[in-house]
């Protein structure tokens, strides 16, 4: 109960503000004697401007400009008047005016220095920015994607982001500046609308293949704005949550005015990018006859089928056709926005549906969002921002595209009597995929309310104070059904599980902001306390042994046998108190510092509390005079750089203690509940921290045509939440501990042109990330550890690969001379040749491995050009990945050749007395299947990402049927791709830390086409 | 405490909104009041215990010492469940790697070409030490409660069930590794003091064990125990496995007068039916001395051993097929046509449950778990694994009393006892003390096939028998120091204080 003790005292600080607001109201106002009146209009377009904030210079008095884009002064001053004019996205006015009424023309921004951006805990110009801070061009967003995190891909120098699952409302792997942490997370911190959260799916261990990505329950329809903060200036206010960057969101405001319905609906198709090549009946007839006839000569050549039987066979079961589908993405989103002078709102319903292209895979969203800003009293500034979302996922069970590509062509979905070929008939371990997919009922349910809702009060001229509350309610159920005539529920004779996932996470954020002036010093302060607590339940329970497979999971008091039923619960706290001071001197000389001192109940009870430190200058020197008469087609010419430390403190609950874990066992034929002991305390816990520094600057030439920026980091990152290796016979493998540290380092360079201006508009952005990272230390005394088939090796990057190298295949004759370097006890021509790395004379998988190449990319780049004439309107992103590898793991399978599973269609290649290849190994009935560089892969892509043609109908059209604009549009995803991989996709990762770079049975992406309509009342 | 904190800032709040004048004030005190949070920064984990609110009653005892009981088997392939199997008796003459071990580290054992890192044996020393250390927590932490927390009997009890439990596992990996190191207290801190630990001598580890089996042998009687404790260590337990460890070590007359003393009054006797040892209905009765506990389909774990032995290509079986009857071992052909073992044993065709037809197999495969009430997956057996059972000491006392007086009337009674309830005759009073002996091998064999015993025989007899019998069987990798396993590289590598099997340097 306590927990939720805060949240309501909040709430009554809120009402507490309110109440101020109505006793500000009841000062006194300003003596009238003098009028002006006036109407501000668009340069461009000559049409009145709503929502313009009017000033008297000198005067704190402001008003705003009506719908018609009037405004009228009372005041106690004389013409003539100096004025100072500002409204968002238009270029701030000052001007002496002599006559009233007054006719303003405002101009659209031209560049995008002027624009606000979106930074932790408050905003700041662009051009007063001392860190490195990104906003993803709003092009990107509107990508018919699932989740927001997808629309970065390509958008920001710095920012590389992988697909985990093609699967629809599936996840994306992103890393800002290279990955840092080995067993920590990753992933940057999300702040939504000033609500932190983490993209990380809490298991119910209910159900089976990739989760649903949480952020998926967030519609990408109502986002206004997505920035990205990359160094340390930028992030350390979000101190031990800041080490993998921060990405925050910002939802859509309604505008004084502007009374807006729109509507945006699409409708596309998908489909797989492509098959991979696999044996037909016949060709795999013939390899499985082969295989066993090794096996067991004196069988015969014959033993599978007959020379007339494979004749006969053909192609088979194309089990890739069987199972791919075109599947139907359908996006709509309805909005109302507006607002009068003291109250704007925005009013948001999205329905998103997307099948995807594995059959019996979907996702489905449908919510609304609410936001409110008021001014209910001259002081006082409240919001409230809320959505709620429901989703809806069937999911494609694990390893359901790994079964699709082996299981033999030969087999067929359904046994003559119509019922359903069970499995391989050669492999227990694999069923029908087709049954699978079709049969097993996996779905996810989730209900998401996200809201924050702020008040923020004027105490002085300049100096604010804001108190903001938010909940993030997250819930899920899990359901899955396996009926007993699919061969994963038969032995068991249905099985039926139900999970359920409950998360309450609050927040409560109290600042003060003081902005002033003395003279040229320009101050911005910020102090404050926040807390945030998570609260997580889990529980499952389940049934098998079903008389009716008709009930589903929806009795599972009917089957025979009790899963025994589980739950969980654990929480965290992070308090928090922070500061941050922005200094300027003329707008030239910028100095920013923040602190943040964050105490985390994840931690050791010695090492709780951490502090964030960060400090950054910025020298402008385009506003100094000389720079200007040198440099006259210099319009912004800005030196940076930053130094400050983040942490990280994604490492579960409770790491740091004692904990026993339960552990059942049988007495008297009862299972009796018992316990053991699960780790080593350890007190020290602490903070990963990462130190980084940044240097860069930004240039805009040419009337700020071109504005080009770049960016030198470096990050180490220390103390490096490691499970240590520690001795067995301590009764333990690992203890997590403060170890080792890696560094990135890297240079980001992005371009933003406007080529042309004019009848046709061309803009292109391009940006180019290099990151280089390294593991610099593991602890003492160790230089590198074995993860599967990766190594984590001082001096070498995260992500390398570490396996056997090939060396051709053995030939008839050579068994003797080079049989030792098959790894094979009784050699024969055809097995696979390994290389002796070792030198001992013989080849063994555990000690011939060396590394053989490297999941992280030399560099990445997105280039999004638009162009727009008259109505039209293109714009495309070309995005690409270069240097990186891939191990390929659906390869390694496929280049078995066992006749027990399906092939690559390079089996056709094998070898054979008759054909001694050197490239494929023989047939072979069980070979153990050895990681080489046979199945390491170059990763590199060029990608056309996204394309978007559009038509905007003219004005004049419209008029009539009182539409303000008509635009339709067609855009595609993933329309074209240059590689050499051989998988499915080369945008792939396995997304755990270490094994990055892994292709093994991920869902595989899609290719989509939408076409769409906007339309805007 | 919090409650209080949270309340009285609203009682200020009220006072506040009358003070016009004062806002400036009251926001800055409001903006400190609210930092006073009323969230603790302290970890109180509501969905799992911590050790130091553990030991703190009897119950609490009882559920730790029966979490050192599943470490008998934890998850997947552990110890009792598969991994003696896969990781042990591969190694041996009867046992090969099955067309379905895909495990290059299995195949190597069964081949003789494994080396210190391979990933079974690993497994091996990882958890027994795992199950070991949970014994040591066990016995520290039991040992400390006072008499108001715990009942001075149960206690006890319990401290000697952990002993029983430790001597287990120190038992196999002192036969395993030779020296290994001996860590009897439970590791409380990363101090390379406590991690970084030295071996020591072989007889050191087997006075701790036979210390700890003393100990334990004053457990309850195993007909003591209630209905809803069945399956617990016993006194009979302890002393069986103290005579199998003074057997091991070749100390003849302690071997017998333990086995003596568990015939004449432990209360076990061998069933009628040899069947009647694998059957779940006679689970923990009068021969099953200490067995691993299995229950399938029912939420908990079945003996996945049955799975790794069963046929892959009949339908409603599903088998693994992943361990193999080695037939050029010969064991199979060495069981006599009318041994009543021999179909409980293995199985030479399987009636499918699901089509009804019988399938013959291409050779015999191994039945001792197999479950004709699972349909499906075999992994769900509810049949025990027997860890020591009535026969096996029956057995033991037959061979240490031949080794310290022949193959007298007693020797040949406890021997013949074994072979009259197979069905088979009893040996001959004629033979020999060497051929008596052999005649006790082959017994154990044939009586414990696939229950984990084999390669523990093989290699007490030492380098060269062992030696002798892998090569007749063809596997001709066979070398003095596979009796032995290697010290696992990963802990020679993490613990500068411990050094390889002399046998296994450069190997």
């Amino acid at each position: 109960m306590k927990k939720y003790g805060v949240l309501r005292y909040s709430t009554l600080v809120v009402l507490f503000l309110y109440a101020f607001g109505i006793v500000q109201a009841q000062e006194p106002k300003p003596i009238i004697n003098a009028s002006l009146v006036g109407k501000v209009i668009d340069a461009t377009t000559k049409e009145p401007i709503q929502g313009v904030t009017v000033q008297l210079e000198a005067v704190t008095h402001s008003v705003q400009t009506d719908n018609q884009g009037n405004f009228q002064f009372v005041t106690g001053q004389k013409l003539p008047f100096t004025l100072i004019l500002s409204f968002l996205g238009y270029e701030k006015k000052r001007l002496v005016v002599n006559s009233s009424p007054a006719v303003i023309e405002l101009t659209p921004a031209s560049a995008d220095l002027d624009e606000v951006v979106v930074v932790g805990y408050g905003t700041q110009k662009r051009r007063d920015l001392t860190g490195s801070v990104a906003t993803l061009p709003d092009k990107l967003l509107r990508q018919p994607v699932s989740s927001l995190d997808q629309t970065l891909k390509g958008g920001i120098s710095g920012v590389q982001v992988t697909q985990t699952s093609g699967q629809p409302g599936g996840g994306v792997s992103i890393r800002i500046r290279g990955g840092a942490s080995i067993q920590g997370g990753n992933e940057p911190l999300y702040v939504i609308d000033g609500f932190p959260v983490y993209n990380q799916t809490e298991s119910t261990g209910v159900g089976s293949g990739t989760p649903v990505n949480p952020l998926a329950s967030i519609s990408p329809t109502d986002i206004e704005s997505i920035e990205v903060l990359k160094d340390a200036a930028a992030t350390a206010i979000y101190g031990s949550r800041g080490a993998n960057g921060v990405i925050l969101v910002t939802t859509k405001k309604g505008r004084a005015g502007h009374v807006q319905l729109s509507y945006d609906g699409s409708f596309g198709a998908q489909n797989v990018l492509k098959q991979i090549d696999v044996l037909n009946a016949h060709d795999f007839a013939v390899l499985r006859n082969e295989a066993l006839y090794d096996a067991n000569p004196n069988l015969g050549a014959y033993q599978y089928r007959t020379k007339a039987e494979i004749d006969q066979l053909g192609e088979g079961t194309n089990w890739q056709k069987e199972a791919f589908q075109s599947g139907k993405v359908y996006n709509q989103q309805l909005s109302l926005s507006g607002g009068a002078e003291k109250i704007q709102y925005y009013l948001g319903a999205n329905y998103f549906d997307q099948d995807g292209v594995i059959i019996n895979t979907n996702f489905k969203r449908i919510g609304f969002r609410s936001n409110i800003d008021a001014n209910p009293f001259d002081r006082l500034q409240v919001g409230a921002n809320l959505s709620v979302n429901k989703t809806n996922a069937q999911i494609a069970p694990t390893g359901i595209v790994n079964a699709l590509l082996i299981m033999p062509s030969t087999a067929t979905v359904y046994e003559a009597n119509g019922a359903y070929t069970l499995r391989n008939p050669f492999e227990n371990i694999f069923a029908n995929p087709i049954a699978t997919l079709k049969e097993t009922t996996n779905t996810s349910q989730g209900l998401r309310i996200l809201g924050t809702s702020f008040a923020q009060y004027r105490i002085l001229k300049g100096l604010q104070a804001k108190v903001l509350v938010g909940v993030d309610l997250n819930s899920r159920d899990d359901k899955y059904y396996l009926p007993s005539y699919i061969y994963e529920g038969a032995g068991t004779k249905g099985k039926a599980s139900l999970g359920n996932f409950d998360g309450t996470s609050w927040l409560n954020e109290n600042t003060l902001n003081y902005t002033g002036s003395i003279g040229q010093h320009n101050f911005n302060a910020l102090l404050g306390f926040t807390q945030q607590e998570s609260k997580n339940d889990i529980f499952n329970a389940g049934a098998e042994n079903f008389v009716t497979d008709e009930l589903l999971f929806n009795s599972l008091q009917s089957g025979s046998t009790i899963v025994r039923p589980s739950s969980d619960s654990y929480s965290w706290v992070l308090h928090s108190y922070l500061a941050r001071i922005n200094y300027n001197y003329a707008n030239k000389y910028y100095v920013s510092a923040s602190l943040r001192r964050d105490g985390s109940s994840r931690f050791g009870a010695d090492n709780k509390w951490g502090n964030f430190p960060s400090v950054a200058l910025s020298w402008r020197v385009a506003n100094e005079s000389f720079f200007k008469e040198i440099f006259p087609a210099v319009n912004d010419f800005k030196i940076r750089t930053s130094f400050g430390t983040t942490g990280n403190q994604e490492i579960g609950q409770y790491q740091s203690l004692s904990t026993l874990y339960s552990l059942n066992y049988l007495f008297g034929n009862n299972v009796v509940a018992g316990f053991a002991p699960q780790r080593i305390p350890n007190k020290n816990l602490g903070w990963e921290s990462t130190l980084q520094y940044d240097g860069g600057f930004d240039i805009s030439l040419l009337n700020n045509r071109l504005q080009f920026t770049a960016d030198y980091y470096y990050k180490k990152t220390k103390d490096l939440l490691l499970n240590v290796e520690i001795p067995w016979t301590s009764g333990y493998a690992t203890s997590l501990q403060n170890f080792g540290s890696v560094s990135n380092r890297g240079l980001e360079l992005s371009l933003k042109s406007r080529n042309l201006q004019g009848r046709v508009n061309w803009n292109t952005d391009i940006n180019f990330s290099f990151n280089r990272n390294k593991v610099l230390t593991i602890g003492e005394g160790a230089s590198s550890y074995i993860s599967g088939n990766y190594i984590i090796k001082v001096g070498e990057p995260i992500g390398t690969f570490y396996g056997t190298v090939t060396d051709g295949i053995l030939q008839v004759g050579e068994e003797n001379s080079k049989g030792k370097f098959t790894g094979n006890a009784t050699p024969k021509a055809g097995d696979r040749l390994y290389k002796d790395i070792d030198g001992d004379g013989q080849f063994t998988t555990a000690n011939d491995r060396t590394i053989i190449g490297n999941a992280q990319p030399d560099f990445i780049f997105g280039l999004t050009n638009s162009i727009s004439y008259k109505g039209f309107d293109l714009s495309f992103l070309i995005q690409g990945t270069v240097g990186n590898d891939l191990l390929n793991i659906n390869r390694q399978n496929l280049e078995m050749f066992t006749g027990q599973q399906n092939a690559s269609s390079d089996a056709l290649t094998r070898w054979t007395p008759s054909n001694p290849s050197q490239l494929y190994p023989r047939a072979k009935l069980d070979p153990a299947p050895v990681f080489s560089n046979q199945f390491v892969e170059s990763g590199s892509f060029v990608r056309l990402k996204s394309l978007h043609f559009g038509y905007n109908f003219p004005k004049e059209w419209l008029q009539g049927a009182s539409i303000k604009n008509l635009n339709l549009y067609l855009t595609a995803q993933n329309l074209l791709t240059w590689t050499k991989y051989k998988g499915f996709d080369p945008e792939v990762t396995s997304g755990s830390n270490v094994q990055i770079g892994t292709d093994s049975g991920i869902y595989p992406a899609a290719r989509s086409i939408s076409a769409g309509i906007s339309l805007t009342f | 405490m919090e409650e209080g904190f949270c309340a009285k800032p609203i009682i200020m709040n009220k006072q506040f909104i009358q003070m016009k004048k004062i806002h400036l004030l009251s926001t800055v005190i409001l903006i400190f009041l609210i930092t006073i949070s009323c969230s603790k920064l302290s970890e109180d984990p509501a969905g799992a215990l911590v050790s130091e609110q553990f030991y703190l009653n009897q119950d609490q005892a009882i559920a730790a010492v029966t979490g050192t009981y599943r470490k008998l088997y934890e998850t997947g392939q552990s110890l009792y469940n598969s991994l003696f199997q896969i990781g042990v008796e591969m190694a041996t003459d009867d046992y090969e790697a099955g067309p379905r071990a895909r495990n290059a580290h299995v195949r190597a054992i069964s081949n003789l070409t494994h080396d210190a890192s391979n990933d079974r044996m690993e497994q091996l020393w990882k958890q027994s030490y795992d199950a070991i250390n949970a014994s040591n927590v066990n016995i520290a932490k039991i040992s400390a409660m006072s008499s108001g927390q715990i009942e001075p009997t149960i206690q006890l009890r319990l401290i000697n069930e952990a002993k029983f439990l430790r001597a287990l596992h120190y038992f196999n990996l002192v036969r395993w590794f030779g020296a290994v190191p001996l860590v009897t207290s439970p590791v409380e801190t990363l101090s390379p003091q406590e991690l970084f630990v030295t071996k020591a001598a072989e007889n050191d580890v087997y006075e701790l064990i036979i210390a700890d089996l003393k100990a334990a042998s004053a457990l309850p009687n195993y007909k003591n125990y209630g209905d809803t404790d069945k399956g617990r260590a016993s006194s009979g337990a302890a002393k069986s496995l103290l005579a199998k460890v003074y057997l091991t070590r070749s100390d003849w007359s302690n071997a017998k007068l333990l086995a003596g003393e568990v015939i004449d009054k432990e209360g076990y006797a061998l069933f009628p039916e040899f069947s009647d040892v694998f059957n779940i209905d006679k689970k923990n009765g009068s021969e099953h001395i200490f067995s691993a506990q299995f229950k399938g389909n029912s939420g908990y774990q079945g003996n996945s051993l049955a799975s790794r032995s069963a046929p892959a290509d009949i339908p409603g079986i599903n088998g693994d097929y992943a361990d193999a009857l080695h037939l050029e071992g010969g064991l199979y052909k060495s069981f006599a046509a009318n041994d009543k073992r021999l179909a409980v044993t293995f199985t030479t065709g399987m009636l499918s449950p699901t089509d009804g037809k019988y399938y013959p197999l291409a050779k015999p495969q191994f039945n001792k778990y197999y479950d004709e009430t699972v349909v499906g997956n075999q992994g769900q057996s509810s049949k025990n694994t027997p860890i020591i059972r009535y026969a096996e000491v029956l057995l033991i006392f037959a061979e240490a009393e031949n080794e310290l007086n022949g193959p007298t009337l007693e020797a040949r009674n406890a021997l013949n006892a074994v072979r009259r309830r197979a069905g088979v005759e009893g040996v001959l009073a004629s033979e020999t003390k060497d051929v008596f002996r052999e005649s006790v091998f082959e017994e154990r064999r044939k009586e414990l096939v696939y229950e984990y015993q084999r390669w523990f025989d093989l290699a007490r007899r030492g380098a060269v028998y062992y030696v002798a019998k892998l090569k007749a069987a063809g596997k001709t990798n066979a070398a003095a120091r596979h009796i032995h396993f290697p010290t696992p590289q990963r802990e020679l590598n993490l613990n500068p204080n411990l050094s390889q099997h002399p046998d296994w340097i450069n190997k």
